[in-house]
C-alpha cells in the first residue's frame, strides 16, 4: 500500500494513467459506431497527452513550459468538441441518425 | 497527502473504463466527467494549480455538458435506443492493450536514463502559484502561439454556428 501511494506520486505514476487513458481512448474510437461515443474517446486522448506534458514538466523541467501546452491542447479541444458536435448535429438532420458508418458521402 | 493523488488516479482510470466499455453512451459521458475531475486532482498535485482549475472550466463546465446537449438533442427526442452498437472488440482490444504497454514501456526506459528534479525542487515547484507565471508567459514568450489560437477559437466558433444553421 505504501509503495502504491509512493508509484502513485512518481513521474511513473502519472506517466502509468496517461498511457492508460491513451490505449482506453484510441479503444473507444475504434470500438463505437456511434459519432459522439468517438468523440469521447478523442477527449480522453487529448486528456492523455496533457497528464504526461503537465507531469514532465514537474519532474523533468520544473518550468511551466508544459503546462502552457497543456493549456493550449485543452482549448484546442474545446473548439474540436465545438465543431465536431456541430456537425453531427447537421448529420443528425440530414440522415436522422449519428452512426458513423452511415456517414459515406462526402457531398449533399 | 499521497493518499487523495491515489484515489485520485483510481478514479480517472476506472471511469476511463467505463467511458471506454459502457454501451449506454449517456452513461459513458456522465462518467467522462468523473474522468475529468480526477485529472483535475492530478494535475493540482503536479503543482499545475491553474490547469486543474482551468480543466474544471472548460471540461467539466465546457465540453462535457455540450455532449450531453448533443446526445440529448439528436437521441432522446426521437426515442431513438441509447444503446451504442458495437463493431467488433477483440481486435481493438489487442491493440490498444499494445499500445498501453508499449507507450509505458517506452517511456519508463527513457525516463529511467533522465536525470530528474531533487525532491526539494519538486517540493519549491509543487509549492509555487502558477497563474502569474503562466500570465507572463502567455503574453511574453508564448505571444505568437496564443494569438494564434484566438484565431482558432474564433474561426470554430464561427464555423460551428455556421454548420448548425437552420435549413
Amino acid at each position: 500500500m505504501n509503495h502504491l501511494m509512493q508509484f502513485s506520486s512518481s513521474l511513473q505514476g502519472y506517466l502509468a494513467v496517461g498511457a492508460m487513458l491513451f490505449s482506453l481512448g484510441i479503444f473507444c474510437v475504434l470500438t463505437r459506431k456511434n459519432a459522439i461515443g468517438i468523440l469521447l474517446g478523442i477527449e480522453l486522448i487529448l486528456n492523455a497527452a496533457a497528464i504526461n506534458f503537465v507531469a514532465f514538466s514537474k519532474f523533468r523541467t520544473g518550468l511551466i513550459d508544459g503546462q502552457i501546452v497543456a493549456l493550449f491542447i485543452m482549448l484546442i479541444a474545446a473548439a474540436e468538441a465545438a465543431v465536431a458536435l456541430a456537425v453531427i448535429l447537421r448529420f443528425y438532420r440530414l440522415k436522422q441518425t449519428i452512426d458513423a458508418d452511415e456517414a459515406s458521402i462526402m457531398r449533399n | 497527502m499521497n493518499k487523495v493523488l491515489l484515489l485520485a488516479e483510481i478514479l480517472t482510470v476506472a471511469s476511463a473504463l467505463v467511458v471506454g466499455f459502457h454501451p449506454n453512451i449517456l452513461y459513458a459521458s456522465v462518467f467522462l466527467l468523473f474522468t475529468f475531475c480526477g485529472v483535475a486532482v492530478m494535475f493540482l498535485y503536479a503543482g499545475a494549480d491553474f490547469l486543474a482549475g482551468a480543466q474544471i472550466i472548460i471540461y467539466v463546465g465546457g465540453v462535457t455538458i455540450l455532449i450531453l446537449f448533443a446526445i440529448m438533442l439528436t437521441q432522446w427526442l426521437y426515442k431513438i435506443k441509447l444503446a451504442d452498437l458495437r463493431n467488433k472488440m477483440i481486435l481493438p482490444a489487442i491493440l490498444s492493450v499494445a499500445v498501453a504497454v508499449f507507450l509505458y514501456r517506452a517511456l519508463h526506459q527513457m525516463v529511467a536514463t533522465l536525470p530528474l528534479q531533487t525532491p526539494e525542487a519538486l517540493e519549491k515547484f509543487t509549492s509555487t502559484p502558477k497563474t502569474a507565471l503562466m500570465g507572463h508567459a502567455l503574453l511574453g514568450s508564448y505571444l505568437l502561439p496564443f494569438e494564434a489560437i484566438t484565431i482558432l477559437l474564433l474561426g470554430a466558433m464561427v464555423g460551428a454556428v455556421w454548420l448548425a444553421r437552420p435549413e
